[in-house]
């Protein structure tokens, strides 16, 4: 063999699974915005609280170009992602897409996915920090297959559009019959002359639409839909604002709940898991930990009084036991208390159990709240 | 620094399997066909083995030779069945054609299904 061949194929077998991708990217924490009138308001005389009720009983506005999106071709891509995650993808038709969980060969998760069924490709969000984990763990499972993928993660732009009047909004400005698009199917359409591909991914838990469309149009459409939509109360929403209703609705978030440390069925996934498919990795051990109920522990909904504590790893404990570890946490607009996700064993989930969070001068009780959690 | 031992940077066939190889092509009207060995992404482990009837190789594969019989791997399979085997059990309780893999730290329950 000669040296060259020898050298390519050592540095391949270095590369084991152990040391592919991902990293467990805890995020830093950011608090959310404690100030109802604080220096994120994208308006003036917008407060958190208003944007919050904006978003769940009026029409809620959110930038979400920062998801990360690729574009994943060739006549094996459904086959292969497929194989790679829980969701039985290979029967979607084209328009309809899937949520499903790229998971290691323990059962862990990897990241949570949007894909999308289009004509020619697959369209496939990834969370916002996971866009290159995601492509590179694709990557290295393509063999001999038909597969090739693009990062085109910031190439193009997206508006979440959420709350009760979003499709009446929707219908008025696009004429594409927003009612009609069902869950998680897209429907191609114009607004006010701009080329937008409407999803309805219903990121909030609840009816609502992603617009993915050219960057360069992102500041149009905004002021259209802020425009048309001002009778319907139509609000911009912040990213704190926005963190707020994710934590309300219990949606994990990579790097908070969303890491290799957790498995599908403890992050409340199992509707994306799909339990009649083909073999994909990690299977056997969500299988099994469904069959016999073997899942330790569930991710609930917790609420304290008192100071925000900015390590989101923080321990939760019970007569001197560990039980769980908070994993995010905002301020309720509404009550001004504290609320948060965490995973907590399973003996301790009842709403209402009392559990506690650090210790000495900093101990504080917290409360497990069924989710949603009241806001 | 110590040179690390290495495992044969190749691919074998043992007698048997190759002879079940020929009868199972001579079978299916293919007596002169060789075999493609190979792994593919996914699976409960993460790799899953392939093995299939081949006419010829394609155009990046490597070629083994062996018991009359030849193998063609492509070359990204190539390097994670390094030292691999290919194994067959008959009999009554036989599985059939086995990968004898070193590489392999877990396999899935039926066998198919592998990481590294």
């Amino acid at each position: 063999m000669s040296e060259e061949a020898n050298a390519s194929e050592r540095s391949v077998v270095g590369y084991t699974m152990s040391d592919a991708p991902p990293v467990d990217l805890r995020r830093e924490a950011t608090p959310a915005n404690l100030d109802p009138h604080g220096v994120d308001a994208p308006h003036a005389d917008t407060s958190l609280s208003d944007e919050y009720d904006a978003a769940t009983t009026r029409v809620g506005l959110v930038d979400r170009s920062d998801l990360g999106r690729l574009r994943v071709t060739g006549t094996d891509a459904i086959d292969l992602l497929n194989r790679l995650s829980t969701n039985k993808l290979n029967d979607l038709q084209v328009g309809h897409g899937a949520y499903t969980v790229v998971t290691t060969n323990k059962g862990r998760i990897i990241d949570l996915l949007f894909v999308l069924r289009l004509e020619d490709h697959l369209s496939v969000a990834t969370s916002p920090e996971a866009h290159q984990v995601v492509a590179d763990w694709i990557e290295f499972y393509t063999f001999v297959e038909d597969v090739s993928v693009e990062d085109k993660s910031g190439k193009s732009a997206t508006l979440g559009l959420m709350g009760p009047s979003a499709v009446a909004l929707l219908d008025r400005v696009s004429k594409a019959d927003a009612s009609a698009i069902a869950p998680y199917a897209s429907v191609a359409a114009s607004i006010e002359g701009i080329e937008v591909l409407i999803v309805r991914t219903d990121f909030t838990g609840s009816p609502a639409f992603d617009l993915v469309l050219q960057s360069e149009e992102l500041t149009k459409l905004r002021q259209h839909l802020l425009d048309a939509g001002s009778d319907s109360g139509i609000t911009p929403v912040s990213e704190d604002a926005f963190e707020v209703l994710r934590i309300v609705q219990g949606r994990p978030r990579y790097g908070n709940e969303l890491t290799e440390e957790f498995n599908p069925l403890e992050a409340n996934l199992i509707e994306y898991l799909h339990f009649n498919k083909e073999c994909y990795i990690g299977q056997e051990v969500v299988a099994r930990l469904n069959t016999y109920d073997k899942v330790q522990k569930h991710l609930v909904g917790l609420s304290w009084e008192g100071e925000y504590d900015p390590h989101l790893t923080s321990e939760l404990a019970t007569e001197g036991k560990s039980v769980g570890t908070l994993t995010s946490a905002a301020v309720s607009p509404r009550t001004r208390r504290r609320i948060g996700l965490g995973y907590v064993r399973n003996a301790q989930t009842e709403p209402g159990t009392k559990l506690v969070m650090g210790s000495g001068d900093t101990e504080t009780e917290v409360r497990v709240e069924e989710l949603p959690l009241t806001p | 620094m110590p040179k690390a031992p290495s495992k044969p940077l190749t691919i074998s066939i043992t007698e048997d399997a190759a002879q079940y190889v020929r009868s199972f092509a001579e079978q299916g009207g293919k007596p002169d066909s060789d075999i493609r060995v190979g792994v593919k992404g996914g699976g409960c482990s993460g790799m899953t083995y392939i093995l299939d009837l081949a006419d010829g190789p394609g155009e990046d594969d490597k070629i083994i030779e062996e018991h009359g019989l030849r193998l063609f791997i492509d070359k990204k399979s190539y390097v994670f069945l390094a030292g691999t085997t290919l194994e067959y059990s008959g009999g009554l309780n036989g599985k059939g054609f086995v990968f004898n893999n070193p590489n392999a730290k877990t396999t899935c329950g039926c066998g198919t299904s592998f990481s590294v």
